[in-house]
């Protein structure tokens, strides 16, 4: 591993100018279970490492209680939000994705932000993120900019953010009520695993509980970058939410997923799924909302 | 009369390990945290071809490069260092590469980095030629040849066995099955990666520190080397640092020893080798894969008739023990179970992939998975029992195998009954859950598989009552040390921690031909408990005359040496030591002795009791698999052995537990995954080793038989937790939904497209 200087700001203006004093030659790190890899392997060779970790800002997770609005710090690490109450009650999509990253070692300094930010197809923290309609607050030398989070992603390891720019926080808009979500990852493992697929369902349901209003279905390592289904969505919305047409969702979804063949899993395996976790999750979905009212 | 746990004070004690603070606490060695003063560094660069002459070499800029001491590319290798049982795979290949891990040059360096940078440095001009990677292929009779200078890609090797008449017996067998069984490349996984440091005195004897579970053997190579470079005469010292984990896979020696060897020499300079993860994965071997054939039939009432196994090894394009595992699967297929006809024909074919190693178990979970998977079948084809198929065929207790195989003692039946116990076989599980069993045998009393099966103790006395014994025998995380300590321990009338352990340098350590086939406990057991025998005679000795009584009516227990029901006639031990010592004429209290079993090397005709005795046992699971996904749920496990004696449980459990667990990777998510030679997967991330989280809880009833020759009665435990439980969750899987995968690993994929094609 090359030598390297480590540089601490404690804000996130103060990273953006040391960045901007050694941009070819400085990287920023979060938690580092990226990066310190890419570093031993080589593959990534920095004279200076700029460490996000005592921006405060970055490390908060609230809830602002006015306006429903959920705010992540992209600091906030996997365990922080696995040991939230709020996040298990309200936001069980985030539970399910973040409390079976790597180990317990892995969330207890790994970030939501470095999750989404190493861009990786597999990553479960930007499922949840895109389910729940997240939108990234970035700021960089030309100042702030906010997008979705499913348009961060370009390519595998490759992203919208420009040389210099930090993703700072995620905001998650207020949820409607009726609402359910869920997220399962499909390995063969039980820990220190990525998935051979991940499906997050999200479902909003009209007053009387059956019609739904709102669906999001996304999938992680269907396509080059995370996902949305948008045909599978748009078959719900509008619909009385039933296993039959659950079913019909999961098909629709595993035909629109570019699911490949890999050394880890085959592409046809992988269809079959997200066909038959769409429905799973879809109900897992209904049983929140019904348990929640 | 056999004695029962109760008679024993150390012996059957649940004594934790001695060296688990320090490795707890980090301050155990391994070899990475060796330096030695002014160590140099070696690296290997390996082939990027599967099968390529090379054409060119160029290491000038490497030599150049500052920092670089030596530099060595197949040239450099004596024409007679060579490894393997057959000498088949010098250490860095000359002219020709024929796979992936084929070594084409090194380096040392004054850092790791430097030798890393140096191998980027140096020019290779290869000449690709075509690969072989499919075994069955490369025994064609026009297939291309791995080593153009032989005849064939299949090796002369001795495994056409027929005992009995099996023509015959199938004729008059009432029910015959016959199938075909695959299993993959799996790798130990070791949690401390492979490393050796060499250095040579003024006098060029060497000195290596390496991972090694054969001290004593890989002396012998170790000498063979110098001898190749000229080096004649000299001594070698091999000292084998705390390693973490071995399961068989430093049984031979590796290139990257005698590598660190020429380096050393040539440097003048103490040479480390330590591999990283992906290393480890790609320049270690593996178990040995298999294509099975296997056709067994049953009369009427379920007795087995006959046996029939033909295999085809891939014996990747070197040859180390892999290749013998046909000797040790020889045991579960002429033997588990009562059969007397049995045939058995393996062929190792060269391929252009990996070459394997022994890895625990050495060839019987390959074997066994056949096997039982195949007795399943079997006993639903003749209308019986799973269970009752084994107990009409257990082996029993006086038997003699046509192997040769003389079973002493025999708890199979109870093991069966302590899974039956556990787990419900009524087949009247919930939909998509099902119960499997499998049965196991393996060698439990030594191996004779070299011309001695022996190993040497030393035992000394020291002044205040505790004890050092040298040990030939060798601790590689399985807890020897412990076993050998209460052996000592319950023989002294001490504890375990009166006990000093010095293993694995064979500058002070007696001989030993290795920790392999779950014999240590056995072999150096027995060694550890003469030499304490003959040390309490001496002392005994000594005692007699002091006390005014008889010799044979000395005790030892509680650190005392006394004379039952004559409290006037006790002493402590530490004080009737010094005594000893201090005395005119005084005398010093060691022992030695050579312990080598009564067991017998199997003859050209492959027949021989090649074990004292043999440990059995059963393994139950309890599935549910997931007729969606494919995904297969392991909710229980019961383990059940017989272990002769368990010296200590608590670590018998343990190993237990570590071969249940390796087994099950082995059985549904463990594979090196290879495409066209290549190792696609040399990292944890995608080579599916079973997490803690993963990992299930397992029952392991333990049954004692009391082995007449075993010390205290013990057998060999350190392999069978892992032999039979890739058949016990395939036949549990069978029995859940209805279908048999033959191929291992179990993954999803494949039981989803055998659901797909039964439900079609």
């Amino acid at each position: 591993m090359k030598a390297f200087k480590y540089l601490s700001p404690k804000t996130v203006e103060e990273a953006i100018a040391f960045h901007g004093q050694h941009s070819e030659t400085s990287k920023f790190i979060g938690g580092g279970t990226d990066v310190i890899v890419k570093l031993k392997e080589g593959w990534m060779e920095p004279d200076f490492l700029i460490s996000l970790k005592k921006i405060e800002e970055m490390s908060e997770l609230h809830k602002n209680e006015a306006t429903q609005e959920l705010s992540i710090g992209a600091m906030v690490t996997h365990a922080t939000l696995e040991k939230s109450l709020m996040i298990q009650n309200d936001y069980p999509i985030i539970y399910d994705a973040v409390s079976n990253i790597g180990s317990l070692q892995v969330r207890n300094v790994g970030t939501i932000g470095g999750n989404l930010i190493n861009a990786v197809p597999s990553a479960d923290g930007a499922i949840p993120l895109i389910a729940l309609d997240g939108v990234a607050l970035l700021h960089g030398p030309d100042g702030e900019r906010s997008c979705d989070v499913k348009d961060i992603f370009v390519a595998p390891y490759k992203t919208i953010l420009k040389p210099g720019e930090i993703l700072k926080k995620i905001a998650i808009p207020p949820q409607a009520s009726n609402t359910g979500s869920a997220y399962i990852k499909f390995g063969r493992r039980a820990a220190m695993e990525l998935p051979l697929i991940g499906i997050g369902v999200l479902l909003t349901l009209d007053e009387t509980k059956e019609i739904c209003i709102k669906a999001r279905i996304c999938l992680g390592v269907a396509a080059p970058v995370p996902m949305r289904a948008f045909g599978a969505e748009k078959l719900l919305v509008g619909k009385k939410i039933n296993e039959e047409i659950l079913i019909e969702a999961g098909k629709i979804a595993a035909d629109e997923s570019k699911v490949r063949d890999s050394v880890r899993g085959k592409a046809w395996h992988r269809k079959e799924m997200i066909r038959v976790h769409v429905r799973r999750i879809g109900l897992k979905c209904l049983e929140i909302i019904k348990n929640n009212s | 009369m056999s004695k029962s746990n109760s008679d024993f004070s150390v012996v059957g004690k649940r004594i934790p390990k001695l060296d688990a603070a320090q490795k707890a606490m980090g301050r155990a060695e391994y070899i990475q945290d060796i330096k030695l003063p002014g160590m140099l560094y070696g690296r290997i660069l390996y082939s990027k071809y599967a099968h390529a002459n090379i054409v060119k070499i160029d290491t000038s800029k490497a030599v150049a490069l500052s920092g670089v001491h030596a530099v060595l590319t197949g040239e450099d290798v004596p024409e007679k260092m060579k490894m393997g049982f057959i000498k088949d795979n010098p250490p860095i290949k000359k002219g020709k590469v024929c796979s992936f891990r084929d070594e084409v040059a090194a380096v040392a360096a004054i850092s790791p980095e430097i030798a890393k940078k140096a191998l980027d440095l140096i020019e290779i001009e290869y000449e690709e030629q075509i690969g072989i990677f499919d075994p069955e292929k490369a025994m064609e009779k026009d297939s291309p040849l791995v080593h153009g200078h032989l005849k064939s890609n299949v090796l002369k090797m001795p495994w056409d066995i027929h005992y009995g008449d099996v023509e015959k017996a199938e004729k008059e067998s009432a029910f015959v099955v016959e199938d075909r069984f695959t299993t993959q490349w799996v790798t130990h996984c070791c949690l401390g990666t492979s490393g050796a440091i060499a250095l040579f005195d003024a006098n060029d004897n060497l000195t290596i520190h390496t991972n090694t579970q054969i001290p004593s053997l890989a002396q012998k190579d170790f000498l063979e080397s110098l001898k190749a470079m000229g080096l004649e005469n000299k001594r070698v010292r091999v000292i084998k640092p705390i390693i973490g984990g071995g399961f068989g896979s430093k049984l031979d020696t590796y290139a990257y020893e005698h590598i660190a060897i020429l380096l050393a020499h040539k440097c003048r300079k103490p040479v480390k080798i330590a591999f990283d993860r992906v290393e480890e994965f790609k320049a270690t071997s593996t178990r040995q894969p298999t294509i099975i054939y296997i056709k067994q039939g049953c009369d009427k009432n379920g007795k087995l008739t006959f046996r029939d196994m033909r295999m085809v090894l891939d014996n990747g394009a070197h040859t180390s023990w892999g290749a013998t595992t046909p000797s040790v699967m020889l045991m579960p297929i002429s033997s588990l179970y009562r059969v007397e006809n049995v045939k058995y024909v393996a062929k190792c074919v060269y391929t252009n992939n990996t070459y394997s190693q022994a890895m625990r178990g050495y060839g019987n979970p390959q074997a066994t998975f056949a096997i039982e998977s195949s007795m399943d079948m079997l006993a639903e084809k003749a209308g019986i029992d799973r269970i009752e198929i084994r107990r009409i065929n257990r082996n029993q207790s006086g038997d003699e195998t046509p192997q040769g195989l003389k079973i002493t003692t025999c708890g199979l039946e109870e093991c069966i009954d302590a899974v039956e116990k556990e787990l419900k076989f009524d087949g009247k599980n919930e939909k998509g859950v099902g119960t499997g069993i499998a049965s196991l045998i393996h060698v439990g009393g030594g191996a004779r598989i070299y011309g001695s099966d022996g190993c040497g103790a030393i035992l000394k006395m020291d002044d205040y009552g505790k004890v050092d014994v040298f040990t030939g025998g060798t601790d590689m995380g399985q807890g020897l040390d412990n076993i050998i300590a209460q052996i000592v321990a319950e023989e002294l009338g001490l504890l375990a921690e009166d006990i000093n352990v010095v293993h694995s340098d064979t500058d002070i350590c007696p001989w030993d031909v290795g920790a392999h086939a779950s014999r240590s406990t056995f072999v150096a057991g027995n060694a550890a408990l003469g030499a304490a025998k003959k040390v309490k005679q001496k002392i005994q000795k000594f005692a007699s005359k002091l006390f005014d009584v008889p010799a044979e009516k000395i005790e030892f227990k509680d650190k005392l040496v006394f004379v039952p029901g004559d409290q006037e006639k006790s002493m402590p031990l530490g004080k009737l030591l010094r005594k000893a010592h201090f005395s005119p004429g005084g005398t010093m209290l060691m022992a030695e002795y050579f312990y080598d079993p009564d067991n017998q090397n199997m003859g050209k005709e492959l027949k021989g009791n090649m074990s004292m005795t043999y440990s059995f046992g059963a393994h139950g699971a309890k599935v549910k698999v997931d007729e969606e996904t494919g995904k297969v749920e392991v909710l229980e496990y019961v383990a059940a052995h017989d272990v002769g004696r368990a010296i200590n449980p608590l670590l018998l459990e343990g190993q237990v537990y570590g071969g249940v667990v390796m087994g099950l990777g082995y059985a549904l998510t463990e594979e090196v995954t290879v495409k066209d030679g290549e190792i696609m997967n040399a990292n944890f991330r995608d080579y599916k080793l079973f997490t803690a989280k993963d990992a299930v809880k397992i029952k392991a009833p333990i049954i004692e038989t009391d082995d007449k020759d075993g010390p205290f009665g013990a057998k060999g435990i350190g392999e069978p937790g892992c032999v039979p439980t890739a058949p016990a969750i395939a036949n549990a899987i069978y029995d859940a939904v209805g279908v048999r995968i033959k191929d291992l690993p179990i993954t999803p994929e494949k039981v989803l497209v055998a659901l797909k094609k039964k439900n079609d």
